[in-house]
């Protein structure tokens, strides 16, 4: 039972895609962490979702060129990832761990950024990064004093300093409170919607969901599915949907339903009824019919796994 | 408890959360469980690789003397002087720096350990006092370097004893080395271990107390040559008393009943000095006492 | 070169404490001539510089110490806490990266111990010998110099780069090359004390290097070329290491 993948939608047919990666593993002695992943991305957010340990931060690092592929190519704008000096032009990457310079204020810190990139106005440019990322008011203490979301605003601005086509976030919103999370949610999506592409990794659910265009599933070093996950959901026909119905009288309406070729289960619960189906266009068309035939009403009906996180422990489960 | 459901045919067991009910081994075992544990970390077992190459290299090494004195012992006893080679008196000169190095490398990651992953909160709240944590990490390390530096020193005194034509006779002869070897080693082991704990107690920074932990053998050492070899026979001589390297050759000068010849050493050593050689020895515990209060004291206001 | 680089490593390298710490290590030759001069010691004072102020305490004790504190930290602490990607993930040439650091730990290591040098020296010595000033402060200077490549190519390869550096100074150049004397070719102590001993114009029953200066200094320059090579390649071929 295999998922049916889509190829990823070409944004411009004749446009190389930002980052390709072809068959690309690494291990590191027996361990082997990737296992011949083959994608592509474009512009636009993608997320890279999967467990602790399952690959992400690897795959990262490879397309950052601070690791070496074991096999198979990965290429970055056109040209291979690997000591590559000229592409970090052109990517900007917040790192995951959190240690910064902390002796160095904000301000120093993008300024850093700015000259090492050899901007002709890397002041300017450096105010400009901080005020993208709303972080005026701190600039001037030294970061050795930051909370954890105000380091990784910081880190982004240094990312961004140089106006990058390209930006890499491992882990970006580790440890930020749900405001902070919320703003540079919008910020990327701002930026996304201007053209960059975005990738960025994340084992929470939510906001993979929330943020990305695209997804890529990773589990155990493989690539277990990818592009926009209600389509990854549609895919699955091999695992049932699960609906919730409240209605005025479910024990009746469960008895009918369960007639249905396209039921494959039916539950009472205390105040609904939860239904199983295999074939999700055929019970939105029996649904309504079945109530209307026995004269209930239906007042609500509703996906119950419409979630990114069914999709990913059914994945994670195969 | 939850009786497990029982009926004519079978049964389930419940088998959730359970308090302990066994026995409960108290103050004493947490403290050997503790010296087990720093000790098998000094040399690295039950942790990565790479964590053992320095520990046990430096074991080989601090070897090699002994097993090279074996070898010509069983090959060419005949030709060359058995005990010619290495004096037990002299075997600390050798090894010094050995020494110095091995406790270098291992007591700061000893304790900045526990400091740098927050454990110490877990050990404290046992039935574990600070000075117990304090004796069991002391013990842990003058183990190791009693290992190391008495190891080869039993090999050589067997290896003479048995290669001679009397075995008996050899140990009848030189019985009375036996002791000085071991109390020597056992003082000199105390002695760069507590120094080594004070050193790595107050930062969790292991790189910093390893150079702090040379630095301080090598520039008192250096600093103690110097100035005994510039002012000899004068108060310069008691600047010797700071220098782990020179107490050590007090000590086993001391205890082995010998004098310290200026031919033998050259400058700037105990000849020069020219002390009473117990006074070594007082030095000894005394610096392991100031070193022990120190570690002490800097655990007591730790807060975890 | 990278001026950028360069001021950051050099803030880094000078902070308060690290900066006291140093300082008062250079000081210590300072304080035993001093020491020396009150003193009425027998020996001369040529013979006194050369065998226990430089060799015995300046050679083997304070000049390992200091380069390898700037050298391995120059570095090494960026490696440690990963702080070295914002370094790497810039359009620079790793060399330049390597240089830079380089530069960072040698100036102010070079500067420190060349002070201390010439200000004990002076002390002990007094105003004549001007070669032996001569000779030794730039033997230390070159000493230096092959110390911080040695030790920065070392924290690119390995995190111990401190203790690995350690035992090279104090088992292999202490000890080892004491009882083997072929070693003494692959010693960076050798090779300072064979500077010293070309330049400054002592006699033998003096001072008196085991190797002789022009090899000394071929053995420099080829010993810290070589270290700063590896350290450019193994800086390009640089892996996180995660974790797996």
């Amino acid at each position: 039972m295999t998922v049916e993948l889509q190829p990823p939608p070409a944004t411009a047919e004749s446009a190389t895609p930002a980052i390709r990666l072809e068959g690309v593993s690494h291990w590191y002695g027996n361990v082997v962490a990737v296992n011949k992943i083959s994608f592509s991305v474009g512009p636009g957010i993608t997320g890279l979702l999967g467990p602790n340990g399952a690959g992400k931060s690897t795959i990262l690092h490879m397309i950052a060129g601070f690791l070496k592929p074991s096999s198979g190519s990965v290429e970055v704008l056109g040209s291979p990832a690997w000591q590559n000096q000229e592409m970090y032009h052109r990517i900007g990457l917040v790192p995951e761990r959190e240690a910064v310079y902390p002796f160095l204020t904000g301000y120093e810190f993008v300024l850093l950024s700015a000259q090492l990139h050899k901007l002709p106005n890397a002041q300017e440019a450096a105010r400009r990064a901080i005020r993208l990322v709303d972080m005026e008011q701190a600039q001037e203490r030294r970061t050795g004093g930051y909370s954890k979301g105000m380091k990784q605003r910081m880190k982004l601005a240094a990312a961004l300093v140089h106006d990058p086509p390209l930006l890499l976030l491992d882990e970006p919103f580790n440890g930020a409170d749900p405001s902070q999370r919320l703003r540079m949610m919008a910020l990327l999506r701002e930026m996304a919607a201007a053209g960059r592409t975005i990738v960025f990794s994340s084992h929470i659910l939510e906001e993979v969901e929330r943020l990305s265009d695209n997804v890529l599933v990773i589990v155990a070093g493989r690539l277990a599915a990818s592009g926009d996950f209600h389509a990854i959901r549609r895919l699955m026909t091999d695992h049932p949907h699960t609906f919730t119905l409240r209605s005025s009288d479910d024990r009746r309406l469960g008895a009918a339903l369960i007639a249905e070729p396209s039921v494959v289960g039916v539950e009472l619960m205390d105040s609904w009824l939860s239904v199983r189906t295999a074939d999700f266009g055929a019970f939105t068309l029996a649904a309504p019919r079945v109530a209307h035939g026995s004269g209930i009403t239906i007042f609500e009906i509703l996906p119950a796994d419409r979630s990114l996180e069914s999709v990913f422990s059914y994945l994670v489960k195969r | 408890m939850p009786k497990p459901a029982e009926s004519a045919e079978g049964s389930i067991y419940d088998l959730g959360y359970r308090k302990y009910e066994g026995v409960r081994l108290g103050r004493r075992h947490a403290v050997f469980s503790l010296y087990i544990h720093s000790l098998r970390g000094i040399f690295g077992f039950g942790r990565h690789k790479s964590s053992k190459i320095i520990p046990i290299g430096l074991t080989i090494i601090a070897l090699l003397p002994a097993i090279i004195q074996l070898g010509v012992i069983s090959i060419a006893s005949e030709v060359i002087e058995p005990s010619g080679l290495f004096q037990p008196a002299d075997y600390f000169e050798y090894v010094q720096w050995l020494l110095a190095l091995f406790v270098a490398a291992v007591g700061p990651e000893l304790l900045g350990r526990d400091q740098r992953n927050r454990t110490l909160s877990l050990y404290f709240s046992h039935a574990l006092l600070r000075s117990d944590y304090v004796l069991a990490k002391l013990a842990a390390l003058a183990t190791a370097l009693i290992t190391i530096s008495l190891v080869p020193q039993i090999l050589v005194f067997a290896g003479n004893a048995l290669s001679g034509d009397d075995a008996l006779e050899y140990l009848r002869h030189n019985w009375g080395d036996v002791a000085p070897i071991i109390v020597s080693g056992v003082l000199i082991s105390l002695l760069m271990s507590s120094v080594t704990l004070a050193i790595a107690s107050q930062t969790p920074r292991w790189q910093l107390a390893s150079g702090g932990v040379i630095a301080y053998f090598g520039i008192t050492f250096a600093l103690g040559s110097i100035l005994v070899s510039s002012l000899p026979n004068g108060p310069a001589g008691y600047s010797l008393l700071l220098s782990g390297f020179h107490v050590a050759r007090g000590i086993t000068s001391w205890l082995f009943g010998l004098t310290p010849v200026l031919s033998d050493e050259g400058e700037g050593g105990l000849a020069q000095a020219d002390i009473p050689l117990f006074l070594y020895t007082v030095a000894a515990c005394v610096t392991i006492a100031i070193a022990l209060a120190i570690t002490y004291r800097r655990y007591r206001r730790l807060i975890v | 070169m990278n001026s950028t680089i360069l001021a950051l490593t050099l803030r880094q390298l000078l902070g308060k404490r690290r900066a006291l710490f140093m300082i008062a290590i250079a000081a210590l030759p300072v304080l035993v001539a001093v020491i020396f001069r009150l003193a009425d010691a027998e020996m001369t004072p040529q013979r006194w510089t050369a065998e226990h102020l430089f060799k015995g305490l300046i050679v083997t004790i304070v000049l390992p110490l200091t380069t390898l504190v700037f050298g391995t930290t120059a570095l090494g602490m960026e490696i440690e806490d990963g702080t070295i990607v914002y370094l790497l993930a810039k359009p620079l040439r790793r060399f330049d990266v390597i240089l830079s650091k380089f530069t960072a730990a040698w100036l102010p290591a070079a500067a420190l111990l060349a002070l201390s040098t010439i200000v004990s020296t002076i002390i002990a010595l007094g105003n004549d010998n001007s070669s032996i000033l001569i000779g030794f402060t730039i033997a230390i200077v070159l000493g230096s110099l092959v110390y911080c490549c040695i030790f920065l190519a070392l924290s690119v390869f390995t995190n111990h780069a401190l203790i690995a550096g350690l035992i090279y100074v104090f088992l292999w150049e202490g000890v080892v090359t004491g009882l083997f004397t072929g070693t003494r070719y692959i010693s960076v102590r050798q090779y300072t004390l064979g500077v010293a001993d070309l330049i400054a114009e002592t006699s033998r029953r003096t001072f008196r290097a085991d190797i002789d200066g022009a090899p000394a200094l071929v053995l420099m320059a080829i010993v810290g070329v070589a270290a700063l090579v590896l350290a450019v390649r193994r800086l390009s071929r640089f892996e996180i290491r995660t974790n797996v």
